[in-house]
């Protein structure tokens, strides 16, 4: 593999799959029952260049115990896609970098993606549109892998846009019904919400920094154009702008992310997009595209790091919204919206995490986004696999002790349900404690002095150091001046956002392990829909859960213990800048967080055994219990309701209006104007009688008239 | 007027068309010759052979009633091309004597066809070279002439004999109102040369002038009539639908063609009388300046009432060949367009004489001038209709609809009605495309030929006295008006030439269209596909030949003038 240098590894990652996808839609008819293999293979393919890339970036990184991580970067300019001369020139490259985040995105996206593609085989396999279903796949793994792999935030914007028309296309994959139409045109458009704060974020960076690159790039004459996320911007502590306008752009990137990762107030439309495939909501909706809010924000975060008061919010929305969607997720029947909740929930885990500012929690949040991609597409595939030998029906109210007719998905199911409730040893339980540690640090800052001592003698810089010798730094500066009480971002906030948090541990605990329970145990219940396909799924769909099964169980110890994940991304530029650098603290172990959180998933999971195993009386004793709650969760908040209310009937009133206005007023001119020619028409017809002498006289006559007008007007 | 053997070298083509013409008709009486248009081609082919072979059209010769330049140049060329297309169309049963016999239609008599429609061409071309009022009138009688035959021939029953009396009679009027015309002229200018009559014109002569103002309105007035009726003009257009209803598909085609070309050669002569010979210095007289202020009032007025009496008329149509017809009557009304600008600018020119190079600058950098405008109108147009007719022609006829329980099949009919062509871009693609692709050349739609005539009309229209502003009744007004009419009417077109296009491509039939109008037809038709093509992709090589000959007809210098004038014949020769 000496020949094959870094840059064409990154340029083939994202296309073997478009190759893919292409050799699908050319020849998919042809290639009819075995449709899957360009995708299967090229997808692949395509994971074995990202594992070599993450290996070889790991190498660059190194051991990451010689002090503060030192940024490690890879950019390869395709061509430059336009190009504007003048006294600002305005170029957009085609550029993709290689840095540890993105490296690590690529691996998650491809082995995500190729474990769905396989499962696919057997979940689509008598689909009339197997073709049209691996193309769609693979076309989003390019997609996606372009998202992570754009050095700019014009390219990102383009492959915004394009994973987003992927997710269209895959929830309405079924077309003809009309639920699924209807979910792909919501998703759709309250996407359009987000995408069009990621437009002005856009606009909004240009005018400030003048530039749209991520990367540092040399002019012709040699003078480095600092990007807004290049080497050279990150070192000047000033860099950044702050203020209203730093403020607005990003919050506009939040709106963005709000959009695509499912938070408040955008979350409305993931739960409709079950109505697609399952595998395509296994990996788009719950392991990668909706992390693309995450990915983004983290990779702007020296942005962030900028205006204090846009960060908090980012923690806001994502606690908020975990509880909510938490919340939600407990009453819902339907085994895939309870996924599709837990899904949003667990998004907003990492918004909280993000929103804490520190290296920690940035790490923590793509960590949780890593092992949360493993699980939950493990338990949506599970779910899958449920649905596929039941027929279809996926209300949990009509399944019981299907563990002794699939015992394989139950057993993964079980796994990734652990692994989602926080306990431990599973990957969810490390990443989520990882995530309250940053919480908690930020709500009791007295706590955490110990690690920051511990870090500074460990090599570390601490904002307190950072402080004393460079006192022009005026960010940094900013962090150690007493805040007034006002300010949203005080420790109250952040304690309040850990309790809401470790509340929501244990909701998670609670919806999850309700679904175990209905669906695995109890008497035997097969819905009659099922017929003679109530038996384990084919090998060829078992063998992705194992797989992942495996990666849900031992992914968290294994990165946790070793450090190497938050290691491997502190070497990421973004986490580089000297404002993130300085919150960081030694890898720690909190053993009162664990235990606490812990203690909130045994809780869930218990009161769950108490209403749900081995009886099936969940509905009167949930309501009994919760009374009108019940009805405020069931109906989610009445936000669909008030949505309508608010938003869609306003519009539909004035597009009524204004489509009266069209029919009527405007279309009514345009008629009338094109019915002039005819009028006019009707009377030269006159004239054309076919009577010879008329004609002649006519003539004659027109002439003579014309031309005596005319001199006698020109005389004059 | 003397008549030498350079004279008659300068007239090789149209002598060879004439020979051609000799050996169709004598051969088919005496000799048994069934292929007349075969003849008919190879006469073409060599008048064309002889033309290439004259002194360079950028050079301009006088020798007695004729006179050669770019412009005389570029309407040979242009009569040859299309004479060449309309034989092929006419000429549907070029190798087999007669494919269709019955409901009147193409019976026999192919080689007398051939040799009329040799004459005409042979006229045709002589009025583009006429430098003389005399020659200009034989000219002219030797295309009505030949027409009458033709429309006579090709269909005996009522319809077509109604169709060519009304084309007979009515052209018997046109020619005598231009005669009348002509005798004006002689009147002024005492002599039948074109050249003298304009010298005496232009000059300062106070009982000349007193004369003019009298005798120029009536002059110009009943010679417009006459070029209006061979253009199909208002008030001379009435023929127009029912003729074309009543002929063949190929008279149809050499109708709206042939004739259109010779009108246009009329009002260029007409107006070149006002306007100066090149390198002669001196101001116009005011007789001269009344010729022109009468000749651009006249021609603007025509124009917008004639292009949008021809498209209001073809909206309303449902007969194809009556719409086509109307299409033919708006199109003249652009070509007029031309005329008014022309006249308009030379009228500029002479009140405010700028030096040479100002000229240059200011007028005639932009765009194309009227007459140039025009000239390129006209062979984009000629292009494009005989493609629609050469399409018509092959096509034929349809099977009317039928079920076999409903009896015997009935037999074919011809295509009368736009329905008739419901679904052709299932069972006749190639048919079907070029007929759309020459509909939207007539429309104007970007980047075809009919897109570059009208943009370079509607310029020339807006660079008319384009540096004073625009009041109420100033001559910059009449023109930007007649602009914004022109591409109204551009937009009224394309209604019913999408109309066409939509039955072809959004229509199904059970009709089935048989294509059974011969080989011939089929080939004028992909000739003329070529044609548009090429002009598409290359206009430039239209343009410059077109820039020229307007110059030539309008004494203008131009930009373009200087280089590569020999090259001219070779890029004209090329369409």
């Amino acid at each position: 593999m000496q020949d094959i240098s870094p840059a064409t590894l990154l340029v083939l990652v994202p296309l073997l799959p478009l190759v893919g996808a292409i050799v699908t839609v050319a020849f998919g008819r042809l290639l009819g029952s075995r449709a899957h293999l360009p995708a299967v293979i090229s997808i692949a393919a395509a994971l074995g260049c990202a594992v070599v890339l993450l290996a070889g970036t790991a190498r660059l990184v190194g051991d990451g115990h010689g002090g503060p991580a030192r940024p490690v970067e890879m950019i390869t300019t395709l061509w430059q896609w336009a190009t504007v001369e003048g006294s600002q020139p305005f170029s957009i490259p085609v550029a993709l970098r290689l840095d540890p985040l993105t490296a690590t995105m690529l691996t998650i996206i491809t082995s995500v993606g190729l474990l769905v593609a396989i499962y696919s085989i057997g979940y689509m396999h008598d689909d009339p549109g197997y073709p049209r279903f691996f193309a769609l796949v693979a076309t989003f793994v390019f997609s996606m892998a372009m998202l992570v792999a754009a050095s700019n935030f014009l390219l990102v914007y383009v492959f915004w846009e394009a994973v987003g028309a992927c997710s269209y296309l895959l929830i309405g994959f079924w077309f003809r019904k009309p639920e699924a139409a209807k979910a792909a045109k919501k998703a759709f458009l309250v996407n359009r919400v987000g995408d069009f704060g990621l437009a002005v974020a856009t606009f909004l960076l240009w005018m400030t920094y003048g530039t749209l690159n991520f990367h540092d790039t040399l002019s012709a004459d040699g003078v480095i154009m600092p990007g807004i996320l290049g080497q050279t911007r990150l070192a000047d502590a000033a860099g950044y702008v702050g203020g209203i306008v730093g403020t607005a752009i990003c919050l506009l990137l939040l709106l963005a992310a709000c959009g695509k990762s499912a938070q408040l107030p955008l979350h409305v439309w993931l739960p409709d997009a079950m109505e697609g495939p399952t595998p395509a909501s296994s990996l788009i909706h719950a392991a990668t595209m909706v992390t693309a809010g995450i990915y983004l924000i983290a990779r702007s975060c020296p942005l962030f790091m900028a205006c204090p008061d846009a960060l908090t919010t980012v923690s806001i929305v994502g606690a908020t919204t975990a509880l909510v969607a938490g919340l939600i997720g407990t009453v819902q029947n339907d085994l895939k919206r309870v996924l599709a909740y837990s899904t949003i929930s667990q998004l907003g885990y990492m918004f909280a995490s993000l929103g804490t500012g520190t290296l920690l929690g940035f790490t923590a949040a793509i960590f949780h986004l890593l092992t949360h991609a493993f699980f939950k597409a493990l338990l949506f595939m599970g779910a899958g696999s449920v649905m596929h030998s039941m027929g279809g029906v996926i209300d949990m109210r009509r399944f019981g002790g299907l563990r002794r007719v699939m015992p394989i998905t139950a057993a993964t199911f079980l796994v990734g349900g652990l692994a989602l409730a926080g306990v431990a040893p599973f990957a969810g339980f490390f990443s989520k404690d990882e995530i309250l540690a940053s919480l908690h640090s930020r709500g009791w800052p007295d706590a955490h002095h110990e690690d920051h001592h511990a870090a500074a003698q460990k090599g570390y810089a601490t904002h307190f150091h950072l402080a004393a010798s460079s006192p022009e730094n005026a960010a940094v500066q900013g962090e150690n001046e007493p805040r007034p009480l006002s300010r949203i971002d005080s420790p109250a906030t952040f304690r309040t956002l850990f309790w809401m948090s470790l509340f929501t541990a244990g909701l998670t605990a609670f919806y999850t392990f309700r679904a175990v329970f209905m669906t695995f145990t109890g008497p035997t219940r097969v819905p009659e829909e099922a017929g003679h396909h109530a038996h384990e799924s084919p090998p060829v769909m078992t063998a992705p859960l194992i797989i992942l099964a495996i990666a849900s169980a031992v992914s968290g110890w294994l990165l946790f213990s070793t450090h190497a994940l938050a290691n491997f991304l502190a070497a990421t530029p973004s986490f580089t800048a000297p404002a993130v650098v300085a919150t960081a603290v030694k890898p720690a172990f909190h053993w009162d967080l664990a235990l606490q959180g812990t203690l909130a998933a045994a809780i869930g999971i218990a009161l769950a055994a108490y209403g749900h195993l081995g009886r099936r009386s969940d509905g009167p004793q949930m309501e009994r219990f919760l009374g009108p709650l019940q009805t405020l969760f069931a109906r989610k908040f009445f936000l669909d309701e008030i949505y309508t209310a608010l938003v869609v009937r306003p519009l539909e009133a004035v597009a009524f209006i204004f489509a009266l206005f069209d029919r009527r007023v405007i279309d009514g001119l345009v008629d009338l104007v094109a019915g002039i020619p005819f009028a006019v028409a009707a009377v030269v017809r006159q004239f054309q009688s076919g009577l010879l002498q008329r004609y002649a006289l006519a003539g004659v006559v027109g002439v003579l008239a014309i031309v005596v007008a005319l001199a006698w007007q020109l005389r004059g | 007027m003397t008549t030498s053997l350079e004279t008659f070298k300068l007239l090789a083509p149209e002598i060879a068309l004439v020979v051609a013409a000799l050996v169709a008709l004598l051969g088919a009486a005496f000799a048994g010759l069934r292929s007349g248009w075969l003849v008919a081609l190879i006469g073409i082919a060599a008048a064309m052979g002889l033309a290439g072979g004259l002194p360079a059209a950028g050079t301009s010769i006088i020798s007695g009633p004729i006179t050669i330049d770019g412009f005389s140049g570029y309407i040979r060329w242009t009569v040859l091309v299309a004479g060449g297309i309309l034989a092929l169309v006419q000429g549907g049963d070029l190798f087999r004597s007669a494919v269709v016999r019955g409901s009147g239609l193409s019976r026999g008599g192919t080689c007398e066809e051939a040799g009329t429609f040799l004459i005409l061409l042979a006229g045709l071309s002589l009025v583009g070279i006429a430098n003389d009022l005399v020659l200009l009138f034989i000219g002219l009688e030797l295309i009505s002439v030949p027409t009458y035959i033709l429309l006579a021939l090709k269909r005996t029953d009522a319809r077509g004999q109604e169709a060519s009396l009304k084309y007979f009679f009515l052209s018997l009027v046109a020619s005598a109102v231009f005669l009348y015309a002509a005798t004006c002229f002689y009147g002024l200018g005492g002599s039948t040369s074109l050249a003298a009559i304009g010298d005496a014109l232009r000059s300062s002569d106070p009982r000349l002038t007193g004369m003019a103002v009298v005798l120029l309105p009536v002059a110009v007035g009943m010679a417009m009539a006459g070029a209006a009726f061979r253009m199909a003009a208002v008030p001379m257009h009435f023929y127009a639908p029912d003729v074309y209803e009543g002929t063949s598909p190929g008279n149809a085609a050499v109708l709206s063609t042939l004739p259109k070309v010779a009108g246009i050669v009329v009002l260029a002569r007409v107006l070149g009388l006002a306007i100066q010979p090149l390198g002669i210095a001196g101001e116009i007289g005011p007789a001269a300046q009344i010729h022109l202020s009468f000749l651009w009032h006249l021609a603007a007025i025509l124009a917008a009432i004639t292009m949008t009496v021809g498209n209001v008329m073809a909206l309303v149509q449902t007969n194809l060949r009556r719409l086509l017809a109307c299409s033919s009557i708006a199109h003249a009304g652009y070509l007029l367009v031309g005329i008014a600008v022309a006249a308009a600018a030379a009228a500029t020119r002479a009140e405010r004489p700028f030096d040479g190079a100002a000229a240059a600058d200011t007028m005639w950098t932009i765009g194309l001038g009227g007459m140039s405008a025009t000239l390129l109108y006209i062979a984009t147009y000629v292009v494009a209709t005989a493609g629609v007719f050469a399409a018509l022609a092959y096509l034929g006829h349809v099977w009317p609809e039928w079920s076999s329980g409903s009896g015997p099949r009935p037999p074919r009919e011809e295509i009368t009605d736009v329905d008739d062509l419901n679904g052709l871009s299932s069972t006749n693609p190639v048919a079907a495309f070029s007929l759309a692709l020459f509909l939207l050349s007539l429309a104007g739609i970007p980047p075809l030929p009919g897109f570059w005539g009208k943009l370079t009309l509607a310029t020339a229209a807006l660079e008319v006295d384009w540096t004073s502003p625009v009041t109420f009744g100033s001559r910059r007004a009449w023109f930007v008006a007649l602009a914004i009419i022109l591409v109204l009417n551009a937009a009224i077109a394309a209604a019913y030439y999408l109309r066409i296009i939509a039955a072809m491509y959004f229509r199904s039939t059970k009709k089935g269209v048989q294509a059974d109008g011969g080989l011939a037809a089929g080939v004028g038709m992909l000739v003329c596909l070529v044609l548009v093509l090429m002009i598409t992709v290359q206009p430039k090589r239209l343009f410059t030949p077109a820039m020229r000959a307007g110059a030539a007809a309008s004494n203008v210098l131009t930009a373009a003038d200087e280089p590569a004038a020999a090259d001219e014949a070779r890029l004209v020769h090329s369409d």
